[in-house]
Order: C-alpha cells, then structure tokens, then sequence
C-alpha cells in the first residue's frame, strides 16, 4: 500500500458521518431512510430492531442508523449512541396525544453525555397528512428554543412525497462538517 | 498475478461463450430440437411436458416457460387469460398446436389444470395486493370487529378494558393502539394474524407465549406483520410459484396464502427458539436469515412449504 492509498484512506474515514434517527413509533424514521436510498416506501412494517444503511452524498459517506421507535425498544437506543455526528429526531405531526411523550424523550435524549457532541436535525413529519401541526407548533410543544447544549434546527417534512428531505440532510452535514472537519 | 488475470480471462471467456451459447440455443438451437423431436414422436413440447413429468411445479414451470418463450401469439396470449375464458383457451392452444384428443386423451386436462395454476397464481398476487392496500380504519365496524376478534382468540382469559390500552402490547402491538401498526400492509397483516389464531388456535397460543418469553421473546403481532411482508414479497417476486404449482392442484385462492403465512410465522417462532437471540434488536438479522433458509426451500422443485403440526408440545 503505498503512502497516497493511505492518506486516501484517511480522508475517506475523515468524511465519514454516523447519523442516528430517532423518534416515537410510528413517526416515519423508516420510510425517510428509504427515500433516501431509493427503495419502495409503500410495504413498510414497523421496526424491530434496527435498520442500517450506508450511502454517499456531496462526498461524504453516511452511516444512518435507524432505530425502532415503540416503548420496549427505547432502552436499547443507548446502544447506538457511540461516536453519533448527528441524531435526526423525527416526529409525527399529527399524533397530538403523543406530543408530550415525544418532548420528554427529546429531552432525556439530549442530557446523554454521549450524544453531547452531535448536531441535531429535527423533522415534522407527515406534513402531507390533514391533521398535521405546522413546524413552529412542533418547535414550541417539544421547547426546542430551550436548547442550548445542541446545535439544533427544525424542517417541516414529507417522507411519503420526499418534500424537505434533501434540505435537512444537507443543513445537517454542513453543520456536522464546519464542526468536524474544517474547523482544524 | 500474471496467472491470476490469466484465471479471470478465462473465466470471462467461459462466462461469455456462456451467453453466445444461451442465445444461440433459445434463439435457433431450442426450434430445431423441437422440430427434430416433433417430427420423431409426433408431439409437440407441451404435449412432452404434460405427459413426460409429474403434475406440480415440474410440470407447470416448465410449460410456463414453454408458453411464455413460444413465437405464437395464442400460446403467448393463454398467459393473461381470465378464469372465465381459460376453457376456451385450452382449445384455442390445443388447435394452434393441432394436438388432436383422440391420439393425446389427458393431455387437455393436465394442461387445464398447468393454465388454471399459471394464470391463478397472477391473479392472486391481484387480491392479496387488494387487500394490502385497504388501510386499516377505525371507522370501519369490520375492522374493528377483526381486531377484537384476534384479542379473544390468542387472550381468551383475558377481557379487553377498552379499545384504546395498553393491553395491546400483550399480544405484540407497539402502542395503545394497533391501528398504525398495520402501515403498508394494511388489512392483509390483520388478516393473515387473525387466520393463523383462529386456524391453528393452539399453536397461535403456543407461539405468543414464546413471544412474551421475558428473555428470548419478540412482539408477536408486530413480527407477524413483518412476516406478512415477506410472504408478500416472495408472491410478488414469483418465488413462490413453484409452492403453489405443487400444494394447489387448481386455482389458488386467498385462503393458500393464509396457509402459507401460517407456515411462515410457525417455523419462524422454531427458528427463533432455536437460535436464541441476544436480544430483538438482533431481529432484521435473524429475519434475513430466516428469509434466506424459506428462499433456500423455495429452490427445491418438490418444495411445499406447509405447516405440519407437530404433536406434544
């Protein structure tokens, strides 16, 4: 191997990002992870578990991890908090009833000391459905504004049409690469 | 490593001597073999098949592929029949290929049955995808009355307090309310859990106590709707043509794919028994394995992925 191959391979392992998503069940964490591998979003069944896909964008190479949402899983979204450049918190717009739940999951989630590095990309989802609540309704009933340890950002989104997908994704890596990779 | 790229030149020309061959046999090759043979024996190839190979997936595979890769436009066209014309296409292919019933006697039954498979087989890949697409509503009585149903068939101790409850995770629900957990398998998933434990009531018992086993257990009802989408996906891909051509001596109906699912959630509960996971965040793995051992079956010709019940547990 001579010495360019290994200084390619640094900076390759250099752009590497590992994004975490997270959310309650049933907030569309899966389906936003196949839109953005292309795949067919019309047969999902719930999460058991975990689903991990790896995938290029603007040069660099995204490990997202996307964890299953539903009560019993929770405990286990700790495993997954290791060395998270970011963590997209996606949300169900229009699951009112489950609104508080969502904040004070947010919320423990944000005081792990793991996870104290990462940006964090928050999506208000489903906003193709009628019922949904609007981003800033999202932004003030999990207390966003109240978050100071994180770089923070919300994005009204629309995993089944696509709409915003592309933009968070790009408002994330660029935040995760003026912290990571340019800042030295 | 001159050898090595010595190797995989070879091997390039093996693989491309391959497609020259698999050209030059399906487009020249295949015709005048058949011409050759027909004019020996006095048959055609469909008339080969039916009467040289057992009834199920050896015959009709093969007289699907003779259909589908035929240069006749009825032998082609007897493919998309509908059920109500299937009688009158048996005849049509019958004179195309001027097969005569007197010389040939079974020869029209046995294709009958090869065609009713054939075309039954697309067409219920139509209503089970019907049904996938019905999402579940809670406005709607029938649905709601399924859901209870599947409640008092696997908890018959037990009385639900109300629609809206936790009680839901006992039988694998993720939330206080199954119905988002249906998603894109819409009423087929309940369907197809509420055919398992009103069919095999017993052994739909037996797999929700493994799957509420505090160690090595898995949400029961939400790991049957991932297995409804591999049930799905294998109908829809055509891999399990070859287990229909064999259990199903006519048109399959809706009820078969039940069947099948039932297989498939019985042999997983097994499957997962035995394999002891770490914990059910290991389930996608374990599932692809699983697929992998069903694709596996699917590949043997005498395949027949039926649940056969085992006495004593």
């Amino acid at each position: 191997m001579g010495l360019l191959t290994i200084l390619k391979k640094m900076k390759q392992k250099e752009r590497e990002m590992r994004l975490l998503m997270l959310g309650l069940d049933n907030a569309g964490k899966t389906t936003i992870l196949k839109r953005f591998t292309g795949e067919d979003v019309g047969t999902i069944s719930p999460t058991l578990g975990f689903n991990i896909k790896t995938l290029e964008h603007r040069g660099f190479k995204l490990n997202i991890w996307d964890v299953g949402g539903q009560k019993s899983l929770r405990s286990y979204w700790r495993n997954y908090f290791e060395s998270t450049d970011g963590l997209v918190w996606v949300v169900d717009s229009a699951d009112r009833l489950r609104l508080e739940d969502c904040r004070h999951e947010l919320s423990t989630l944000l005081l792990e000391e793991r996870l104290a590095g990462a940006t964090l990309l928050v999506f208000a989802n489903k906003q193709d459905l009628p019922g949904a609540l609007s981003k800033e309704a999202i932004r003030e009933a999990l207390a966003l504004d109240e978050i100071k340890t994180h770089h923070w950002c919300i994005l009204d989104c629309s995993a089944l049409t696509g709409h915003n997908l592309l933009a968070g994704m790009d408002w994330l890596l660029d935040d995760i690469d003026a912290r990571i990779f340019t800042s030295d | 490593s001159w050898e090595s790229s010595q190797t995989e030149s070879t091997t390039t020309n093996t693989k491309m001597l391959g497609y020259i061959w698999h050209y030059f046999y399906s487009s020249f090759l295949r015709y005048i073999q058949k011409w050759l043979i027909r004019q020996v024996t006095g048959t055609c190839e469909l008339q080969r098949i039916c009467s040289g190979y057992q009834p199920g997936a050896a015959r009709t595979t093969r007289a699907e592929y003779s259909l589908r890769s035929s240069k006749s436009k009825v032998l082609r066209g007897a493919l998309e029949t509908s059920k109500d014309n299937l009688g009158q296409s048996v005849d049509q292919v019958m004179k195309e290929k001027s097969i005569k019933p007197e010389k040939d006697p079974q020869f029209k039954e046995r294709f009958h049955i090869c065609l009713l498979q054939i075309t039954g087989y697309g067409s219920l890949y139509a209503s089970v995808e019907d049904l996938r697409t019905v999402t579940f509503s809670s406005d709607n009585p029938k649905h709601e009355a399924m859901l209870f149903k599947l409640w008092d068939l696997l908890m018959p101790a037990v009385k639900l307090e109300s629609r809206i409850t936790k009680q839901w995770g006992d039988i694998g629900f993720q939330g206080d309310d199954p119905k988002t957990d249906f998603r894109g398998m819409g009423l087929l998933g309940l369907i197809n859990l509420v055919f398992f434990s009103e069919n095999y009531t017993m052994e739909a018992q037996q797999v929700l106590s493994h799957a509420n086993h505090p160690k090595l257990g898995y949400s029961y009802a939400i790991v049957g709707i991932n297995l409804t989408e591999m049930a799905y996906s294998l109908l829809k891909s055509g891999a399990l043509k070859p287990h229909f051509y064999n259990t199903v001596q006519g048109w399959p109906e809706l009820q078969h794919f039940h069947q099948l699912y039932c297989y498939l959630a019985y042999e997983f509960d097994k499957f997962w028994v035995a394999e002891e996971p770490e914990s059910i965040m290991h389930f996608n793995q374990y599932r692809e394995k699983f697929h992998n051992i069903v694709k596996a079956h699917l590949q043997d010709p005498d395949v027949s992925l039926t649940l056969t019940v085992s006495s004593g547990n």
